[in-house]
């Protein structure tokens, strides 16, 4: 079962749902993993506490993969979830289904923006620190940023307005200043230009390609400038990336231990068994596999040539976002190689999550926004939300 | 990536792999050390390190209590509790 305890009888055109990263006071919270299954929270997601003030009805959870670094979700303890053979994500088939109005997420490793893509939904990644991670399963806290998955950009508008702003409970959460360019009141200067960054159109399909060409036209017959960019360094982020994130995760991860909360192993001998046969029996191969990638880029020999070496190659990226948006007011590219996963895809290459994120590790590592609409992303300097969701609209309507 | 690395780090993450997950770790490792070449290509020589992309200070604030929990609520998630403890094996024979 993929989506699961979704409320019966609620009605209201407010219903949203959440993702199992999101903890949640009523339902469990399990991250799509063993070491967690059936875990109930005390805190609730600051995220989802602001939405029900605001007249929100938390309809259900929906399910994720382990820790939300795959693809969709297919390392879920519950198992992967296939339509017509196709990987599908729980939290969009929801929303695309019409069971809720959007979906609230955690977008760590892109799996949100992978799966507004291939069920033709859209969704907003805003800027990092202006949503409260409050409240959220900690992965990579330097890039972790809940996002909104919905089925028009007006809903994504609606959500954002509520949910953006300061929370003095997150130490990384910005100012109430900064975070009200998000809002609907907001004055904010229309998409013009667009650069095209062709240099992240490396291995995507025919579809992919006509999403892209879709987008390129909606955009230029509404009076948009696309101009075909080149760069290198901004294509380089998807292994600075998940050295990052696996760094951070192995770190976030090692709370899991059998003894406070969540799985215990029945069987062990002494309290180092109790912590290894814990963690071996609920976590899954993705997620060990990057447990060990990330622990070995902090080991003393690889902190500086690996770990170190990432942080500044962040710099790089953030530098080469900059000298873009000098010129141009969003960059257009694909979120995806593919539009769709096959089961076989997923069987052949175990890690192709940490491939994919080709398209997503951008925007990650550098905290900017992205949006996605009609198969493709668009990425904006920071607190331009207003702006990509207006040029998102133009390609959801032309390029579905 | 050596298997007696691969053993050393299961260690370090109290974690334990079968073969064919080692050979995974393996395999994974290897794609990861040609995207490493990769960035060696960047010139990062005169560049600071970047933790934070944004302009994110030190939270200071008072220490007072938010939100409190009874020791119940807290513990009620726990894998095994006695007499509002937290259970592990004996560590000192």
């Amino acid at each position: 079962m993929n989506a699961y305890a979704v409320k019966k009888n609620v009605s209201s055109d407010k219903i949203i749902v959440a993702d199992d990263m999101m903890l949640t006071v009523d339902m469990p919270t399990t991250a799509g993993s063993k070491m967690l299954d059936g875990y109930m929270s005390l805190l609730e997601s600051e995220a989802l506490t602001r939405l029900k003030a605001e007249g929100y009805v938390l309809g259900g959870k929906a399910d994720v993969g382990e820790f939300a670094i795959d693809l969709l979700g297919e390392t879920s303890s519950r198992g992967a979830l296939f339509a017509d053979g196709a990987l599908k994500n729980a939290a969009a088939q929801i929303v695309a289904s019409g069971e809720a109005s959007a979906a609230i997420c955690l977008d760590a490793n892109g799996s949100v923006r992978r799966a507004a893509a291939q069920s033709g939904l859209i969704s907003l990644k805003p800027t990092y620190g202006t949503v409260s991670r409050y409240g959220v399963i900690p992965v990579a806290c330097s890039g972790d940023t809940v996002s909104i998955l919905a089925d028009n950009t007006d809903t994504c508008g609606n959500i954002i307005d509520v949910i953006a702003g300061h929370d003095a409970k997150d130490g990384t959460s910005l100012s109430d200043e900064l975070c009200s360019k998000l809002k609907k009141s907001a004055e904010y200067s229309p998409v013009r230009r667009v650069a095209l960054l062709t240099s992240m159109t490396d291995g995507i399909d025919a579809d992919v390609k006509a999403k892209l060409d879709a987008a390129v036209e909606a955009l230029t017959k509404s009076g948009v400038e696309v101009v075909s960019v080149e760069n290198e360094i901004i294509a380089s982020a998807r292994p600075a990336w998940n050295v990052l994130m696996s760094a951070e995760l192995c770190n976030n991860v090692s709370r899991y231990d059998g003894v406070k909360y969540g799985y215990r192993a029945q069987s062990f001998n002494g309290i180092d068994e109790l912590y290894t046969n814990s963690r071996t029996e609920a976590f899954g191969d993705l997620l060990k596999t990057a447990i060990i990638f990330g622990s070995e880029t902090l080991s003393t020999e690889n902190y500086m040539k690996v770990y170190d070496k990432c942080l500044r190659v962040r710099r790089v990226i953030v530098e080469e976002f900059a000298k873009i948006f000098g010129e141009f007011d969003a960059i257009l590219m694909p979120t995806c190689s593919s539009l769709s996963y096959t089961e076989e895809q997923i069987a052949n290459n175990r890690h192709l999550a940490f491939e994919e994120n080709f398209y997503t590790a951008p925007a990650s590592i550098s905290g900017l926004p992205a949006v996605v609409a009609g198969g493709v992303q668009l990425v904006g300097s920071a607190f331009t939300e207003r702006a990509l969701l207006t040029a998102a609209k133009i390609i959801a309507k032309e390029g579905r | 990536m050596e298997r007696d690395t691969i053993r050393r780090l299961e260690l370090l993450n109290q974690l334990r792999l079968t073969d064919s997950q080692k050979d995974d770790v393996m395999a994974f490792f290897a794609k990861r050390e040609d995207d490493l070449k990769a960035l060696e290509k960047i010139d990062t020589a005169e560049t600071e390190r970047m933790v934070h992309v944004m302009p994110i200070m030190t939270v200071v604030r008072e220490d007072t209590v938010s939100q409190n929990f009874s020791r119940e609520a807290l513990q009620a998630g726990a894998p095994e509790t006695d007499e509002g403890y937290w259970c592990v094996p004996k560590v000192v024979e």
